[in-house]
């Protein structure tokens, strides 16, 4: 065989295996597509055939039994205020600690790095009850804790940037007579695009998907539980009946679209974004 | 300039350093303090306030004489070797693979990272009926594709549901660890293999002596993710099992202390969370050391 072939083989090669890989990645999901058509007894008896009839009978029902829409609206205001908290609080402080270049702002960047190794085990119960006496195990709560959780790796992201940005400029728009929050939101911020951008890619994907810290705060409190928190309920209590499938696969279903659309449309965007903070780290 | 900046830290890293007393520094140091009393979440046992109820080293011991807590330390331990070996094996492969290719490298890599933009515990619910219903019965069960009774009802033994948690973590991640190393192997030099290749260097060579070496910044961020991602990993566990069968691991068995103990002993899963922190951080601190001593060494 000569060189070109083993090649052109090579890359066949390589490219079956990968196909195999990406069946098995989305093989579970076809699944969830398929069985979310399905009743409890069709799904059971052929679980990974096409449903007999496309009828959105079952999404219809998951749809009004975890409230869907006031559930995903509760995790976007919840998604959406976190990071916009975060973006704030973090780049605002990266950018102090950086240019500073004081003692002080060594400290601090050395908490900041140290609680990356906190697991959140370690303080929940403590800081359930400090919320719980400053009044606020609510919803605002969950906002303000997760712009705590979420605040090292994005301060440490972006003063990992802001190290390669020459102060020159901002030197020069103070000249100019731009004051503090001028020189920081036209000078600074929109050359931190593509940082803010992992911190929205990592933190969102954390934050739009986490059930631990809304069980512990908000609980089956009504009307202000996340989607993953009505799925949890949904299957804690569709158990009892025994058919829990035809509930829980629409369920699951109707969770994850948003995110699925919201990757199609955005892809590039996360994969880089994801990319960066790697690198980054 | 660096006066003005100097003058103006304070103002502008205060809402951060609020935020950061608020929800860690605070809850952390009173988690190690309640570690050492008798609390029960909304009291304390012997008085109103903590120092009326010290305990000493009281729920240490009782932590290390609880065998629930003992079975999930070796669970996740035994987790977390087979789930971080396993994904990178599995990433580095996808990575090494996909960069050989002269074209739809992106296509594949769009796909595998898809899983990681999921909940895991709506993962864990469609792969609760994947290993219950289609690996049981459909492709390893008795008249599957193939027999293999490993990979069936793999949920309702201690030691297959570790494995099956290991197939669930590596499906979901692997993308996101491929992805760093892809990024990794694109910044190494082509050069350096062609010149090593001349001289004659064959396949596995030139991955030892270049590849690997080049790659090391990419096993200390691969290491430090998978390590602490799995040493904390409990969104899943909940979904597939709830730790039934022994298979809590430690984040589930720290949540779960305070509904098996009546009252609440929230003293004793605190000293469980204080366990749990030195551990992590004992693991973490001597992988990142080792791995980044191995990047100096270039």
């Amino acid at each position: 065989m000569s060189m070109e072939s083993r090649h052109k083989t090579l890359q066949i090669v390589i490219h079956v295996i990968l196909v195999l890989l990406a069946v098995y990645t989305l093989a579970p999901l076809v699944f969830l597509l398929f069985n979310s058509f399905k009743s409890n007894n069709e799904i059971i008896a052929s679980p990974v055939a096409l449903p007999e009839s496309w009828s959105f009978q079952y999404i219809a029902n998951a749809i009004e039994k975890i409230h869907f829409f006031e559930a995903l609206g509760i995790t976007f205001m919840v998604t959406f205020f976190s990071i916009v908290l975060l973006i704030v609080v973090s780049s605002f402080c990266a950018w102090a600690m950086v240019r500073s270049k004081s003692v002080l702002a060594n400290i601090l960047f050395m908490c900041f790095t140290a609680a990356m190794l906190v697991p959140f085990q370690s303080l929940m119960y403590p800081l359930l009850s400090l919320f719980e006496s400053l009044g606020l195990k609510n919803i605002y709560g969950l906002v303000i804790m997760y712009g705590g959780f979420g605040l090292s790796m994005s301060v440490f992201l972006y003063h990992g940037f802001i190290k390669s940005v020459p102060a020159s400029l901002e030197e020069a728009a103070l000249i100019d007579g731009a004051n503090l929050f001028q020189m920081f939101f036209k000078v600074v911020f929109p050359l931190l695009k593509g940082t803010t951008v992992t911190v929205i890619v990592l933190n969102g994907m954390w934050i739009w998907n986490d059930y631990l810290l809304p069980f512990l705060v908000i609980g089956n409190q009504e009307g202000y539980r996340t989607l993953t928190l009505e799925l949890y309920f949904a299957k804690l209590t569709s158990g009892q009946y025994g058919n829990p499938w035809e509930l829980i696969f629409p369920a699951v279903f109707v969770t994850i679209i948003p995110i699925v659309v919201l990757y199609i449309f955005l892809q590039k965007y996360i994969v880089a974004g994801v990319a960066e903070g790697a690198v980054k780290m | 300039m660096d006066r003005y900046y100097r003058k103006r830290l304070i103002p502008l890293a205060l809402p951060a350093a609020i935020l950061f007393i608020l929800v860690i520094l605070l809850p952390f140091a009173t988690g190690v303090i309640y570690s050492f009393c008798g609390w029960r979440g909304t009291y304390f046992a012997g008085g109103e306030h903590f120092w009326e109820a010290f305990v000493g080293f009281d729920n240490y011991i009782s932590v290390f004489k609880s065998s629930k807590f003992r079975s999930a330390f070796g669970y996740t331990i035994a987790f977390t070797i087979v789930a971080v070996i396993s994904l990178n094996v599995v990433s580095l492969l996808m990575a090494l693979l996909s960069t050989a290719l002269h074209r739809g490298s992106g296509a594949y890599r769009t796909i595998y990272f898809l899983p990681n933009l999921l909940g895991g515990l709506a993962l864990g619910y469609i792969w609760q009926f994947i290993f219950e219903i289609v690996y049981s019965q459909l492709i390893f069960g008795e008249n599957g594709l193939i027999r293999i009774p490993f990979f069936c009802n793999m949920l309702q033994d201690r030691w297959k549901a570790m494995f099956a948690l290991v197939i669930l973590v590596t499906w979901q991640m692997a993308g996101y660890m491929m992805l760093i190393y892809t990024t990794g192997l694109n910044n190494i030099p082509k050069d350096l293999s062609e010149a090593a290749a001349i001289d004659g260097a064959g396949v596995w060579q030139r991955f030892k002596n270049i590849t690997v070496p080049m790659l090391m910044p990419s096993f200390t961020i691969v290491f430090f993710l998978t390590l602490s991602k799995c040493f904390m990993l409990l969104d899943p566990n909940v979904a597939l099992t709830d730790g039934n069968f022994n298979t809590r691991l430690l984040a589930t068995q720290i949540l779960r202390t305070t509904k098996d103990t009546n009252p609440p002993d929230y003293g004793l899963a605190q000293a469980q969370a204080v366990v749990f922190f030195i551990l992590i951080a004992v693991v973490s601190l001597t992988q990142v050391a080792v791995t980044k001593k191995k990047e100096v060494e270039l």
